[in-house]
């Protein structure tokens, strides 16, 4: 059972983070390609045409991917999720079918509509391209209202026997506070991720010496974006890990790896947690008071630790920090990066620092990396509960036999690392073969 | 404003909804038939009637704008039974994890194949994409064909709703039929398709094999039909009760024969229709056996999951047919749209950029 239980968040992980990998660029690729087409059907200036093409492309062969990765997520509810399914049907398919028929035809059939149509039907391409944008960033609404629900359920009862949970208010589901939270900090990050994608291509482009016109104004746009984004994260994230805190006190006090309830609790530059021992094998260079700061809004605030909580509702607390730390560092270094490639191409000295471009070539992983990371701290941060309170993520688990299990896991990794090539071979070559051409 | 809504609509029983919604249900899944059809019969046919890259590419231009869209209607199935009927879609995915998970790779091989069947002019790469393209419209065609003989056939739920079914078991001469029957009806869809779609040598040898298939799908529309009348238990409940519903089965026959005779005078885009008549009424003719199952139990009629047992509270189903109200008719006027957008034939000589 305990094995099960395993293999089938394993599965669920495997295909959620590969899924994952490629929605937040569709997010914001998507938003930026309609920009560009829309510029070339009012001014006709060739460069805007050029970077939609250019885009378009990276864009056209990223969404094939994240459009056919989704189908792998409503399957697995069913196929290895079955007793969560029950449990949450009446508050989670709503959304996911409000999901379908608001995105996802809107995605699938503009998407269709903008690459078959030519220029000479710029206006419907370009409105085209604009309803796949809205359908891609609906989309993320509604899954995420699905997941708010998980993270801090409302709206719902439960029914007297504890079978299921009965949506008995709508509106309440949508206007779940987790919803904006999460809402604003996901799509927030897809666009810093999207713009550091772009960053780092021209900054490739820029190390080969191609001087087109088509790079340097989207590394324009791209560093603007990125900073904004960059900057906003962790003021989002501040008002968000004292939001957390208050739902749900685990995930909290895990992200921090506060063991003891107390006030003025500081923050630990150099900090080791260690599970077994239920305190910090390393804790130096504290800085009083910045952790109370964080978590309750106040220097002198009260924390709850982790020790004064049951122990069975305590989620990895390892994992939970490792990954928050790591999202937040890497949040550091793209204020860093953004700031410098901004001063840099303002001065007009970008062309020619070859460091700082190969440093963005390299950083094309990076919010990829601390996107994941932070989809790890709201998920795994949530454990033991699938959904938060109400159903331990053990009672949600399908009873299909192990074996299946694992042979699905197997077909599905080696799909996706085939699928994953693919998409890397086809990218790099784009973008291997616009240094050539202008 | 939500609480005066729902007072409105009080009237709708949560039976009533159940009951709406398995109609919808019903309707949902005859869409995603009709409108993937073609899609799957055009990469079950394009390694047979292509000759080359620029007939490959006509195949392609002639659904390439169509086949995403269209397979939402797919996800639209499965989500609206996860919301509708949460316990028929746990139940039914537990049940056949494995060919859920076929089709689900099905899936994805074909959606990533169509989008980048001309990506990269390596004609290696090409041919493996054209046959990943073939695999995946068989793949999904047999599932489904394969799955929904099963629905209609009733699966070994028995009691407290323990699934006694075997992989194998799934695999009857019924199912069989069921299955191959989709494969073929999808085939002659694609090959019809093409015929309408496209000018030159390509449109002629799609229309001359659909002219074949479709007397292949006649017969076996009829073995099935037989065979689930004859052979099928409790398949003729509902027909003796409700004779009006004996209309689906007709209709199929009908559609079919149709379908042999324009396809014959090359009455193309009238055999088309006619094909996709046939999938929707064969469909249409077991969903109306198994009602008020969603899930039949080929062990004893009780067992099953009917749609009183498996149904949403009455909110959630308010809710979703308001959403549905709204959106439903948005899209639907959109795809086809979508579809007048694309009307011209597509021509030999062009050129793609996709």
């Amino acid at each position: 059972m305990l094995e099960l239980l395993y293999l089938s968040r394993l599965q669920f992980a495997i295909t959620v983070a590969f899924h994952f990998l490629f929605v937040p660029l569709t997010l914001g690729l998507a938003l930026l390609v309609a920009y560009m087409e829309t510029a070339y059907y009012k001014t006709r200036d060739e460069t805007w045409r050029k970077m939609a093409d250019f885009w378009g492309r990276i864009f056209k062969i990223n969404f094939a991917i994240g459009l056919v990765t989704g189908l792998a997520m409503t399957f697995q509810f069913g196929t290895n999720w079955g007793p969560y399914s029950e449990f949450m049907g009446d508050v989670f398919g709503s959304p996911l079918a409000v999901e379908a028929l608001m995105a996802f035809f809107l995605e699938g059939t503009f998407f269709g509509a903008w690459i078959f149509l030519d220029r000479n039907r710029q206006k419907l391409k370009a409105f085209s391209m604009w309803m796949v944008a809205l359908g891609t960033n609906i989309s993320s609404l509604w899954i995420i209202t699905a997941n708010g629900f998980m993270q801090n359920p409302v709206g719902y009862e439960l029914l007297p026997d504890g079978s299921k949970v009965i949506m008995t208010d709508f509106f309440a589901l949508l206007t779940n506070s987790y919803v904006w939270y999460m809402l604003v900090h996901t799509l927030l990050s897809a666009y810093l991720l999207t713009a550091f994608v772009i960053l780092g291509i021209c900054a490739y482009q820029f190390l080969k010496r191609n001087d087109s016109e088509v790079f340097k104004r989207s590394f324009k746009i791209a560093v603007v974006i990125a900073l904004v984004t960059a900057i906003l994260l962790p003021v989002l994230g501040h008002g968000y890990a004292q939001y957390v805190t208050e739902i749900q006190p685990a995930k909290g006090a895990a992200m921090d790896a506060i063991w003891e309830t107390g006030s003025s609790v500081p923050m630990y530059l150099i900090q080791v947690p260690d599970a077994s021992t239920g305190s910090n094998s390393i804790e130096l260079l504290g800085i009083p008071g910045l952790a109370s700061f964080l978590y309750t809004g106040s220097f002198s605030g009260t924390i709850t630790g982790l020790n004064q909580m049951p122990a069975d509702e305590i989620p990895p607390v390892g994992m939970v920090f490792w990954n928050f730390k790591l999202m937040t560092m890497l949040g550091f270094l793209f204020i860093a990066e953004a700031l410098a490639g901004l001063y840099l191409q303002k001065t007009g000295k970008l062309y020619k620092s070859d460091l700082y471009l190969k440093l963005m070539q390299w950083s094309i992983p990076l919010p990829f990396i601390a996107i994941i990371a932070g989809w790890n701290v709201a998920e795994i941060g949530r454990q033991p509960w699938i959904v938060y309170g109400l159903l331990k993520t053990e009672s949600g688990i399908s009873t299909v036999p192990t074996s299946e299990v694992l042979l699905s896991i197997v077909l599905i990794t080696g799909f996706y690392l085939v699928l994953w090539a693919l998409e890397y071979y086809l990218i790099k070559k784009t973008v291997v073969n616009a240094a050539g051409v202008d | 404003m939500q609480q005066e809504l729902i007072k409105m609509l009080e009237f709708l029983t949560q039976d009533l909804l159940a009951n709406i919604w398995f109609f919808l249900w019903c309707v949902i899944w005859g869409v995603y038939f009709i409108v993937d059809s073609f899609s799957l019969g055009a990469g079950l046919i394009t390694p047979f009637i292509a000759s080359d890259k620029k007939q490959r590419i006509q195949i392609q231009k002639s659904v390439g704008p169509f086949w995403g869209g269209n397979e939402v209607w797919l996800i639209l199935a499965a989500g609206g039974t996860f919301a509708a009927f949460p316990l028929v879609f746990s139940k039914m995915f537990t049940f056949l994890y494995l060919p859920m998970m076929l089709l689900l790779i099905g899936l994805i091989m074909r959606g990533i194949s169509v989008e980048y069947l001309h990506k990269d002019d390596s004609p290696k790469i090409q041919n493996i994409l054209m046959w990943g393209w073939f695999t995946g419209s068989l793949v999904i065609s047999l599932v489904l064909g394969v799955a929904f003989a099963n629905f209609f056939k009733g699966l070994a739920i028995a009691d407290n709703l323990v699934y006694q079914g075997t992989l194998l078991g799934l695999f009857s001469p019924y199912a069989l039929i069921g299955g191959l029957l989709f494969v073929l009806i999808s085939a002659t869809s694609g090959a019809l398709w093409i015929k309408v779609k496209t000018e030159g040598p390509i449109g002629t040898k799609a229309g001359e094999l659909a002219k074949k298939s479709s007397i292949v799908v006649l017969v076996l529309a009829l073995v099935y039909l037989a065979y689930s009348f004859a052979g099928i238990a409790n398949f003729t409940v509902n027909y003796s009760a409700t004779p009006a519903f004996y209309v689906f089965p007709a209709l199929a026959v009908i559609t079919a024969i149709l379908a042999v005779v324009f396809a014959k005078q090359e009455k193309t885009f009238l055999a088309f229709c006619c094909n996709l008549g046939v999938i929707l009424f064969i469909v249409e003719t077991g969903l109306a056996s198994i009602y008020p199952y969603m899930l039949k139990s080929s062990i004893a009629l009780e067992y099953g999951i009917d749609i009183y047992q498996g149904a949403s509270s009455q909110l959630t189903l308010t809710v979703m047919l308001l959403g549905a109200l709204v959106f439903v008719p948005l899209v639907i006027i959109y795809q086809l749209w979508a579809y007048t957008l694309f009307r011209e034939k597509i021509r030999e000589t062009e050129t793609v950029d996709y």
